[in-house]
């Protein structure tokens, strides 16, 4: 027989997840143990803070007698702050503001094609192996920040968990390509690199341009901003249109 | 103080934008409105609240943060794409990275230089 210490310990857990509080700590403990763990691996391109995180949050809602669903349901009060965050990038935009009334011609030239790229590839390719189309509307608005890529998916008739999974794959390779591509192609201004991050590679691109430069953070976040209203007016009546 | 103002900013841009955009033709999240709108009230009086900027720079740096709860799932439902895997990972590797490339080419050839342009290492 199970001791009645025991018994109430092994009870703890779901106790827990009764409230918030613990999918908050739990998510806020993986991140610092995250970033710890990827500066101690020497900052890896390919194994971000975030992946590390997410794989321990993964493992720890996996030993205990608690569901993923008790672990959204509390983390998303702290993905509330999604909101707030993507209000807040109106200071890097406003920042550079001059520096977009001089270039709106090249942006809007480049950008609304760049956008339509970015799905259009991806779309192609799994259409060609022959994924279906619950997975083709999971992955079409990968490149798109996430709160905009949630609202698409779910109109299209795609997995959020799916898109969520694209999108932080999205976000890594575009970070590793740019920046790849870039010392290939020999591009150094940081206006480009931060609007290319910014368009291919979400929110998770603009962190990266960031730490290049603010001047590069403010560019991704316009990139990220344009292909993000850009592919919410265009890409449901496009999908619309094809399916 | 100055954070919890500014923080009440964003807010208030958050519910602007949550006010909008039943009215908008296309659904587009209540965050970008706000973002545009904000940009706007910055641009009309000629420069950022000190409030907002002090808020934003931790927010911001938060956002990888904020994703990663919706990530996890993706591990525990892994298995009922397992049939469409190579698909899914051919689609989004080799399609991020030809519309990386599609991206700096275009831009590369439409952006006019930058006259002190910078070095990525530099700052990496």
């Amino acid at each position: 027989m199970t001791p009645p210490l025991f018994a109430s310990l092994a009870k703890l857990p779901t106790l827990w997840f009764q409230t918030p509080i613990a999918s908050i700590a739990l998510t806020l403990a993986a991140y610092f143990l995250g970033v710890r763990v990827f500066k101690l691996l020497g900052r890896p391109n390919w194994c971000p803070a975030m992946l590390i995180a997410a794989l321990f949050i993964a493992a720890v809602i996996a030993l205990l007698p608690v569901g993923i669903d008790d672990y959204k349901t509390g983390a998303a009060w702290l993905m509330l702050l999604l909101g707030p965050a993507t209000v807040a990038l109106a200071v890097p935009l406003y920042q550079q503001l001059g520096q977009i009334r001089a270039l709106w011609k090249p942006i809007v030239m480049t950008l609304p094609l760049s956008a339509t790229l970015a799905a259009c590839y991806a779309l192609v390719i799994a259409w060609a192996m022959g994924a279906p189309l619950n997975v083709l509307a999971s992955l079409a608005p990968k490149s798109v920040t996430s709160p905009i890529a949630l609202s698409l998916t779910e109109e299209l008739g795609g997995s959020t968990a799916l898109l969520m999974g694209s999108l932080m794959l999205t976000g890594l390779t575009a970070i590793f390509a740019v920046e790849w591509l870039c010392r290939l192609m020999a591009i150094r201004d940081h206006r480009l690199i931060g609007l290319a991050l910014g368009i291919n590679g979400h929110a998770l691109g603009t962190v990266r341009a960031f730490e290049i430069s603010h001047q590069a953070g403010a560019f991704a976040s316009l990139g990220m901003s344009l292909t993000g209203v850009f592919t919410a007016i265009v890409l449901p009546v496009a999908w619309h249109l094809l399916f | 103080m100055q954070v919890l103002r500014g923080f009440l900013w964003l807010l208030a841009g958050l519910l602007f934008g949550q006010s909008v955009v039943p009215w908008l033709p296309v659904a587009l999240p209540a965050g970008v409105v706000g973002m545009l709108a904000l940009t706007l009230v910055f641009a009309l009086r000629g420069g950022i609240d000190a409030d907002v900027a002090a808020v934003s720079q931790p927010l911001i740096g938060m956002l990888a943060l904020l994703i990663m709860p919706g990530v996890v799932e993706i591990f525990f439902v892994a298995g009922r794409f397992a049939d469409q895997a190579g698909a899914i990972l051919v689609a989004l590797l080799v399609g991020t990275l030809a519309s990386v490339a599609s991206t700096l080419w275009l831009l590369k050839q439409c952006l006019p230089a930058e006259p002190a342009a910078r070095d990525v290492e530099e700052a990496t």
